[in-house]
């Protein structure tokens, strides 16, 4: 396990120290600033019309403003786990060091975990100038975070295994798009289909994943999916990573 | 010690490696000679785990490389061809990273021995990525001894540095003569002369020699011409 913590120390360092960190992070901060700027207008013009939701709730799961910068910052922060090292050729070092699949793959995950923490904790400072102007509703905040947080266990791990099977880090930041994009798109069937197809759509839906946590109700059965979708992706990326000595 | 047996590697129909055996005794220096393309790199990943072999056994101080792959891979220091690395990160950060991936203990000293060794202490806190080739072999070099590995395999270790920079490298893997097994692939055939105890030509994956420097009366050019060029392959030793 130590091997994977110095990975996911490289994995970190290399990332920190890239610009694509500062633009894609500023991209980030500047496009959800806007999102919460024009939902904080909303609200406030529209108070009867709101009801019970806030910007904050709104923010995390009133709309797909939410996840459609989510859709393209993913890819971009995933696509360089390991497909990079795939095109420089330091693969051949990193597999030659006595360590196993399993640590490479767990280490570039637990530096993509920490990637994705570092996009919303800036985000904090939403809740903060709320509170500032009016009462927050600090419960259903916290579990919105929650909700984020494994939301992105899910991206997180999708992202990391479209890396280790794609020869290049443009195709693998394609792939995670598509995957990504057509299970979010799926998810919409909740508020298109009847019956059975219906309940399939809801629990693969972020939205409504992001709508229950947002209104401060956290849905184990949200969570399941995530830490499954997690764990599966992630041990597909261990055998593929293993499977590459016999390409 | 490393012992190849009947190893093979297929690409699709294509025989890389085609039933390959040989042993590199403890602290015995094998140059591993052949024309581009002969199976020289793939032999070497498969040693080091890198790749798994589609048929034979590789054993690494006594250890099963294929079914044991990370306990045999502790025992070996790698030079990989063209010698990839992190370009953001400077020398020295990159063998601790590379340190700490080996499990070496005392790291700082560690770091120090092998800038020391390979001749790159003056750039220890130069980052990698606006090396010249030279440095970069040696930062790769480095890599290698980080761990004091009992054994080292080299992939065309000397391509790209200057005259001095070979002669310094060639004295040091003298030193190492009785103490490590060495294993250096080459097509610099002087290389071999100046440093290895015996030679191992492969061709189109097959061995066609096993022999040291002096054994032949012609010289190792034109053993190495006969058995690398026209005419088909035939087993000798």
């Amino acid at each position: 396990m130590s091997s994977a913590w110095v990975v996911m120390k490289r994995e970190l360092g290399s990332f920190f120290v890239s610009p694509l960190a500062y633009v894609v992070l500023t991209a980030w901060l500047v496009w959800n600033g806007v999102v919460f700027w024009v939902l904080t207008e909303f609200y406030s013009r529209n108070a009867v019309s709101s009801g019970a939701s806030t910007p904050l709730s709104g923010f995390f799961g009133g709309s797909a403003l939410f996840f459609i910068p989510l859709l393209v910052f993913v890819p971009v922060l995933t696509m360089r786990l390991v497909a990079a090292e795939k095109q420089s050729g330091t693969i051949e070092t990193l597999l030659t060091a006595p360590i196993s699949a399993t640590s490479v793959v767990l280490g570039k995950y637990g530096a993509s975990l920490v990637i994705w923490c570092s996009l919303w904790v800036p985000t904090l400072i939403y809740a903060w100038i709320m509170s500032q102007h009016g009462s927050v509703d600090w419960g259903a905040t916290t579990a919105s975070y929650f909700g984020v947080f494994w939301l992105g266990a899910y991206f997180m791990a999708v992202g990391l295994l479209m890396s280790v099977v794609a020869p290049t880090q443009i195709i693998a930041a394609v792939l995670a798009f598509v995957t990504l994009g057509v299970l979010f798109t799926v998810g919409i069937g909740e508020f298109v289909l009847d019956g059975t197809a219906r309940e399939v759509c809801g629990y693969l839906s972020m939205w409504g994943h992001m709508q229950s946590f947002s209104k401060g109700v956290v849905d184990t059965r949200h969570l399941v999916f995530d830490i499954s979708v997690a764990v599966f992706a992630i041990g597909v990326s261990i055998g593929a990573l293993k499977a590459r000595r016999h390409g | 010690m490393i012992e190849v047996e009947a190893l093979s590697r297929r690409y699709g129909r294509r025989f890389a490696v085609n039933d390959l055996s040989f042993r590199v005794e403890p602290g015995e220096i094998v140059g591993f000679l052949g024309p581009n393309g002969a199976g020289k790199t793939t032999t070497l990943r498969m040693l080091t785990g890198y790749l798994a072999p589609t048929s034979g056994d590789i054993r690494i101080d006594g250890i099963d490389a294929v079914s044991d792959s990370i306990r045999a891979r502790a025992r070996l220091g790698y030079m990989p061809e063209g010698v990839p690395l992190y370009g953001e990160m400077r020398v020295h950060e990159y063998l601790r990273h590379r340190g700490a991936l080996k499990n070496v203990a005392k790291l700082t000293e560690a770091v120090d021995r092998s800038l020391q060794l390979a001749g790159v202490a003056d750039a220890r806190n130069r980052i990698l990525g606006q090396l010249s080739k030279g440095y970069r072999q040696r930062v790769g070099l480095a890599d290698a001894l980080i761990a004091d590995p009992p054994i080292l395999i080299l992939d065309e270790p000397t391509s790209g540095l200057d005259p001095n920079q070979v002669r310094q490298f060639r004295e040091l893997v003298r030193s190492f003569h009785g103490e490590k097994t060495v294993l250096l692939s080459t097509h610099i055939l002087s290389e071999v002369e100046a440093v290895c105890d015996r030679v191992i030509i492969i061709r189109e994956g097959k061995k066609v020699a096993d022999l040291a420097p002096g054994d032949s009366e012609t010289s190792l050019e034109e053993v190495f011409a006969e058995l690398t060029t026209a005419g088909p392959s035939e087993a000798s030793s």
